[in-house]
C-alpha cells in the first residue's frame, strides 16, 4: 500500500489538470466567438478594422482572465507542497473541480460582449469609445463569478484541515468544491449574455448608453445571485466543524449539498441572462418603457431564480438537519 | 504565503462574552472616513461664486450622484436618500482604492464591512417601505403574486443582503489574493502594477457602482 | 469502516435527493428566464400593455415551474419519507 504523501502528490497533479482542463474550455470558445464575430465586421466595413480589431483585443483579453486564475490554480497544485494528510487528497480535488469548471462560465460569458461590441462598432464607428467602455464593464462584472472560485480554491488550499475529523470533512470539502464551481457557470454565461445586449443597444442609440448600462449592471446582478448562493455554501461547508462519524449517509449527505446547490445554479443562472437580455435590448430601441421594463425584468428574474432558491433550501437541509 | 490567512484580532472579555475587533480593518476604516470627513468640511468650509479647485470637485460629486439617484428613484425620494447614496458611494470607492497603497489593506476586504454596508441598505429600504406604504400594504407585499410564495419573498430578500455584500466582498478580496500570489509566482516588475491597478482602481470602482446601484433599486423598489 | 446495508441505503438516498434537485432545477430556471425575456420585449414593443403581459408571464412561469416542484417533492422525500 503506497503512503499518504504519493496519494497527495497524486491527487494534486490530477486536480492540476482537472482545473487547467476545463478552465481552458470557456475563455477559447469566448475568444474564438469573439474573434469570429470581429471577422464579420471587418468584411462588412473593412476601413474601421482598426478600431475592431482592437476591440476584438481586449474584449479577448479579458475573458481570457478567468483561466488565467485556473492556471494560477494549476500552478500552484502543482508546486506548493501539500502537508502528507489524507484529507489533502479531497482538498487537492476540490480546488481543482472549483476552479476548472469556475472558469468556464466567465469566460464563455466575457467573449459575448466583445463580440457585440466588434458588430456594433462596424455599424456605428463614432460609438467606438462608448462601446469600449461599456464592454470592459460589463465584461469586468461577468468575470465576477469566476472570481468567487478563485477565493474557494485559495481558502481550500490554504487552510489547514488536518485537524479534522477525516469522515465526514472529506465529503464537505468536496461539496464545498463542487458547489462553487458548478454554480458559477451558469450566472457566467447568463451574465455575459446580458452584457451582449448593452453592447448592442449602445452601438444603436449611443446617446441612450448611461440607462442601457446601468440596466445591464442591474440585470448582471440579479444574475449572479445563484452563483452567491452558491459560495454560501461553499463557506459553511469549509467552516463549518462536522462531528466524527462512522456511517456513510453524513458525508453522502454533505456531498450532495454541494451538487445539488452547484447544478441547481445553473439553470436560474441562464434563465435570468436571458431575460436581462431581453429587457437590455428593448431599453435601447425604446428608452420611454424603462420602468416597466426593468420592474418586469426584476419580477421575471425572481421567479426564475425560485429553482435556485429550492436547491438553497435543501442543500441547507442536507448541511444542517442531517 | 502561510500570512495569507492571518488576521490580526483584538479580543476584549466581558462578563463572559468575547468580542473580536479586526485590528486592520478598523484602523483603514477610521482612515477612510477621516479622510472623506476632512474632504467634506474643507470643501464645504468657503463657498465662493467662483469655485477653487477642491469646490469644482465637490460640486462635480454631488451633481453627479443625485442626478444618478434622481434618475432611478424619482424626485421627492431622491431628496431624502441622496446624501445617503453618495455617503455610501464615496465610502466604498474609496475603501477600494486605499488597498493601493502599499501599507494599507481594503476595509471592504473584511466580510464584516461589506455585511454591514448591506445590513445598512435592507433596514433602511425596509424602513422606507413601511413608512411610505403603511404596515398593513408592506406585509400583504409579501404575499405578492400568489398566497404560498411568501417564504420565498422572504428568503429572496435575505437573499438581496448576502448577495450585494458577498459580492462586494468576493471581488475586493478575490482581486487581492490574485495580486498576492501572482507576485510571489513571478518576481517581476511590470505586471503584478498591472494586476492591482486592474484590480484595485478597475474593479473597485465598478463594484462600489454596482453596490450603489443595487441599493437604490432596493429603495425604490421597497417604496413602489 | 465497515457500511451496513441501511447505511448505505441511506447515502444512496441523499446522493439521488441531491442530483434531483440540483439537476431538476435547471430546466424551469432557463424556461422562465425565457418566458421573462420574450415579456420584456413585449413590453418594449408596446409599454401601455405593461400590466397583461406582467399577468400572463407570471402565469406561464407558474405552469413552467411544475417539473421544479416534482424534483423539490421526490427529494423531500428522499430525505424526510424513504429513510
Amino acid at each position: 500500500m503506497t503512503d499518504i504523501q504519493t496519494w497527495v502528490n497524486a491527487s494534486s497533479f490530477a486536480s492540476a489538470g482537472i482545473a487547467i482542463g476545463f478552465g481552458a474550455i470557456g475563455a477559447a470558445i469566448g475568444e474564438g466567438y469573439a474573434a469570429s464575430q470581429a471577422a464579420v465586421a471587418i468584411g462588412s466595413r473593412p476601413e474601421q478594422s482598426g478600431d475592431i480589431l482592437k476591440l476584438m483585443l481586449v474584449g479577448q483579453a479579458v475573458a481570457e482572465s478567468a483561466s488565467i486564475f485556473a492556471l494560477v490554480v494549476a500552478m500552484l497544485l502543482l508546486f506548493t507542497p501539500q502537508s502528507p494528510h489524507l484529507i489533502n487528497v479531497s482538498v487537492c480535488l476540490a480546488a481543482g473541480i472549483c476552479m476548472g469548471f469556475g472558469a468556464m462560465g466567465s469566460g464563455i460569458g466575457s467573449g459575448f460582449p466583445a463580440a457585440a461590441a466588434c458588430v456594433g462598432t462596424a455599424r456605428q464607428p463614432a460609438a467606438g469609445g462608448r462601446l469600449m467602455t461599456n464592454m470592459l464593464v460589463g465584461s469586468a462584472v461577468c468575470q465576477t463569478p469566476a472570481i468567487f472560485s478563485l477565493v474557494i480554491a485559495f481558502i481550500l488550499l490554504f487552510t489547514d484541515f488536518s485537524d479534522r475529523p477525516l469522515s465526514p470533512t472529506w465529503a464537505a470539502i468536496l461539496g464545498a468544491g463542487i458547489s462553487t464551481g458548478l454554480a458559477a457557470i451558469g450566472p457566467g454565461i447568463g451574465g455575459g449574455l446580458v452584457a451582449k445586449a448593452s453592447c448592442e443597444g449602445v452601438a444603436r442609440h449611443p446617446a441612450n448608453a448611461a440607462p442601457v448600462t446601468n440596466l445591464m449592471l442591474l440585470g448582471q446582478a440579479v444574475t449572479q445571485t445563484t452563483a452567491i448562493y452558491g459560495l454560501l455554501i461553499s463557506f459553511i461547508l469549509i467552516f463549518r466543524v462536522f462531528p466524527e462519524t462512522e456511517t456513510l449517509s453524513r458525508p453522502m449527505a454533505l456531498l450532495a449539498s454541494g451538487i445539488c446547490m452547484g447544478l441547481g445554479a445553473f439553470g436560474p443562472g441562464v434563465g435570468e441572462g436571458f431575460a436581462g437580455m431581453a429587457a437590455v435590448d428593448w431599453l435601447s430601441r425604446n428608452i420611454r418603457a424603462a420602468g416597466e421594463l426593468t420592474r418586469t425584468m426584476l419580477v421575471g428574474q425572481a421567479v426564475a431564480e425560485s429553482t435556485g432558491i429550492y436547491s438553497l433550501v435543501i442543500a441547507l437541509i442536507m448541511i444542517f438537519v442531517f | 504565503m502561510g500570512e495569507l490567512g492571518k488576521i490580526h484580532q483584538i479580543l476584549i472579555h466581558l462578563g463572559g462574552y468575547t468580542a473580536t475587533l479586526n485590528l486592520e480593518t478598523m484602523i483603514m476604516t477610521w482612515i477612510v472616513l477621516t479622510c472623506l470627513i476632512v474632504f467634506g468640511f474643507m470643501t464645504a468650509r468657503k463657498r465662493a461664486l467662483k469655485p477653487g479647485p477642491l469646490q469644482v470637485v465637490g460640486e462635480l460629486l454631488v451633481a453627479n450622484l443625485y442626478t444618478l439617484t434622481e434618475d432611478a428613484m424619482g424626485k421627492e425620494l431622491a431628496r431624502k436618500y441622496s446624501p445617503m447614496i453618495s455617503a455610501l458611494f464615496l465610502f466604498l470607492l474609496l475603501s477600494n482604492w486605499i488597498g493601493l497603497i502599499p501599507v494599507c489593506e481594503e476595509p471592504t476586504k473584511d466580510l464584516n464591512t461589506t455585511l454591514s454596508m448591506g445590513t445598512m441598505v435592507f433596514v433602511v429600504s425596509h424602513y422606507a417601505g413601511i413608512r411610505a406604504k403603511g404596515l398593513k400594504a408592506y406585509l400583504k407585499g409579501y404575499f405578492d403574486p400568489i398566497f404560498f410564495m411568501a417564504p420565498l419573498n422572504i428568503i429572496g430578500e435575505l437573499a438581496k443582503v448576502v448577495s450585494i455584500s458577498f459580492r462586494l466582498f468576493g471581488n475586493i478580496m478575490g482581486g487581492s489574493i490574485i495580486v498576492l500570489v501572482i507576485t510571489h509566482l513571478c518576481y517581476s516588475l511590470i505586471l503584478p502594477p498591472l494586476l492591482n491597478a486592474f484590480f484595485g482602481l478597475f474593479a473597485g470602482t465598478i463594484q462600489a457602482f454596482v453596490f450603489t446601484m443595487l441599493s437604490i433599486v432596493y429603495i425604490s423598489v421597497m417604496v413602489n | 469502516m465497515a457500511i451496513e446495508g441501511a447505511d448505505l441505503v441511506k447515502a444512496a438516498a441523499f446522493l439521488g435527493a441531491g442530483i434531483a434537485m440540483g439537476l431538476g432545477a435547471i430546466g424551469p430556471g432557463v424556461g422562465e428566464g425565457i418566458t421573462a425575456s420574450k415579456a420584456c420585449e413585449a413590453i418594449g414593443r408596446n409599454p401601455a400593455e405593461a400590466g397583461l403581459i406582467t399577468r400572463t408571464m407570471l402565469v406561464g412561469q407558474a405552469v413552467a415551474e411544475s417539473t421544479g416542484i416534482y424534483s423539490l417533492v421526490i427529494a423531500l422525500l428522499l430525505m424526510f419519507v424513504v429513510v
